[in-house]
């Protein structure tokens, strides 16, 4: 716990001073008057949830996708990967704890939509089922990171895989629902969504703020935590591959 | 003020100064060695093409949620040409590469003024983003039932191209304030794209906003090259793009003055206060 906890502050204090690692964060609020300007346009008021969620849930997929998945090439081209793996504290703990303080800070954007789609449409967003919706944002947040540490292995096993960095954004958008639901989606494409836990978490968020009874709330939270469940497991299992690659080939020093 | 150099060997006596157009393409060869080593055809295709096309799918999709084929066509469209402009701002992070790689002092240091080499400097943003916005428009829009007649279809590139060259201004000009604090260069750069974006009228139409908002999307080159795209998607009148295409052009003009302005003024308060340097 102790070497979770010190990867956690290690990680806050790091992007302190640097507005790239907070780059979704200050975009979020913007990308929230640009969908629920649209939906005000098109008179579809009742869509205003699904302009709000979106930005938070991009935010969080993208602040994983690009901070997390630099954190050990940065180590690496910072020279300090070989200190971190002679130091007594599991690495992959220390990972996970810097990732966790990345994903805990996408969850502000939450916050950010909330408060711009407020000050658009003069009505706070109410969520109708909060434990739902704080039960899909925990578990959410856990798969993300998950997720996350996939993405920082990748990076390290195939350096080509950075080059595509930028283009794993909106195809996960898509698939993951995160503005239009899944179901709009073309028949073949809905299956392939439904790997993506981002789809889930979607449609729990916006279920949770609708009047509705939540459906099959224990069978969809669980499918995110399988789901997460094998981000973790290959995270894991890359990680170590990864590590076991830089050790042999010799290059933990450099990139 | 030009400087006379005797030349030992032919005792020619030259003014030292080399014209602004050499400087522009010389300039322009590096932007192209840039390209080169930040893509290969295939990253370009599949990484950012790629990108994009699912970047304008997400928002065609969103008419699909309001049920309006319209609404389809109108987003699709917006977006396809945002990323045009979007690939031109990428301007404003490539000029402040030249303080990380510690030119910039030397740029100021030498004769002449610096904005040409800003100028040819990014230019390699130019190509890339017209073709992504024409491959997008031409045979991706099809599919989301955004149709050209064969004499708009002809057009489309070159508007493009119009609304690339102006908002490149745009992107020279702010990439002029961010030399002064680089670390900000991706934040300028990705929200001066969103703001432009709502104002523009990619996803919304102008007149949405208050009236003062409105003022300013109107000095934006790309509200009027996207009004005339626009005009060559529904009607494929030709004749009713060229007013908007060359107001366009006249403001981006207006633009590139004020960018040299930007860069002068950068350089000359950098030489007066020793603030150029290799500071991030």
């Amino acid at each position: 716990m102790r070497v979770f906890l010190a990867g956690w502050r290690m990680q806050l204090w790091s992007m302190r001073g640097n507005p790239d690692w907070f780059l979704t964060l200050i975009l979020a609020p913007l990308q929230t008057v640009v969908f629920v300007t649209i939906f005000q346009h098109a008179g579809r008021g009742d869509l205003t949830s699904y302009g709000v969620l979106a930005p938070a849930l991009i935010a969080l997929w993208g602040l994983s996708l690009q901070t997390s998945g630099e954190l050990i090439t940065r180590e690496r081209e910072n020279g300090s990967l070989e200190g971190l793996l002679a130091a007594p504290g599991r690495f992959d703990v220390v990972m996970l704890g810097r990732i966790s303080a990345v994903t805990s800070l996408a969850l502000l954007a939450f916050v950010e939509c909330w408060l711009t789609g407020w000050l658009l449409t003069g009505e706070l967003l109410t969520i109708t089922h909060p434990v739902v919706f704080a039960l899909t944002v925990v578990v959410s947040a856990v798969a993300m990171t998950g997720w996350a540490g996939v993405m920082a292995s990748v990076f390290v096993l195939a350096r080509s895989a950075r080059t595509f960095q930028n283009s794993l954004s909106y195809p996960f958008y898509v698939l993951g629902g995160v503005l239009v639901p899944v179901a709009l989606l073309p028949d073949w494409l809905q299956p392939v969504s439904r790997l993506v836990f981002l789809s889930w978490s979607s449609d729990l968020f916006r279920d949770s703020l609708t009047t509705d009874r939540v459906e099959d709330l224990v069978v969809r939270v669980l499918v995110i935590v399988v789901l997460g469940a094998v981000g973790f497991a290959l995270s894991h299992h890359l990680l170590h591959r990864a590590l076991r690659r830089v050790r042999t080939t010799g290059s933990l020093a450099h990139v | 003020m030009s400087e006379h150099t005797m030349h030992a060997s032919s005792g020619r006596v030259s003014s030292g100064r080399v014209s602004t157009a050499r400087v522009i393409t010389a300039a322009a060869r590096g932007a192209l060695a840039d390209l080169r080593t930040i893509y290969t055809p295939f990253t370009w295709t599949v990484g950012w093409l790629g990108r994009i096309i699912m970047q304008v799918i997400f928002f065609a999709l969103i008419g699909t949620l309001l049920g309006s084929r319209d609404a389809v066509i109108y987003l699709f469209v917006g977006q396809a040409v945002m990323a045009t402009v979007t690939e031109c701002f990428m301007a404003i992070p490539s000029t402040t590469w030249e303080r990380r790689t510690g030119t910039l002092a030397l740029l100021t240091a030498a004769l002449g003024p610096m904005w040409p080499v800003f100028v040819g400097r990014s230019l390699q943003w130019l190509p890339s983003g017209v073709a992504t916005g024409s491959i997008v428009l031409l045979a991706v829009g099809p599919f989301f039932g955004v149709t050209w007649s064969l004499s708009a279809a002809l057009l489309v590139v070159p508007a493009l191209v119009v609304v690339a060259v102006s908002m490149y201004a745009v992107a020279l000009t702010l990439a002029a304030v961010v030399l002064r604090g680089p670390r900000w260069r991706n934040v300028v750069s990705n929200l001066s794209v969103l703001v432009v974006m709502l104002l523009s009228g990619a996803t919304v139409p102008v007149t949405t906003w208050p009236n003062w908002l409105q003022a300013l999307a109107q000095v934006l080159p790309v509200t009027h090259g996207l009004e005339a795209i626009r005009v060559l998607e529904v009607d494929g009148v030709v004749r009713e793009v060229w007013p908007p295409l060359g107001l366009a052009l006249v403001l981006g003009a207006g633009w590139f003055v004020v960018a040299g302005c930007a860069f002068t003024l950068f350089g000359e308060a950098g030489r007066r206060d020793g603030t150029i340097d290799f500071a991030e």
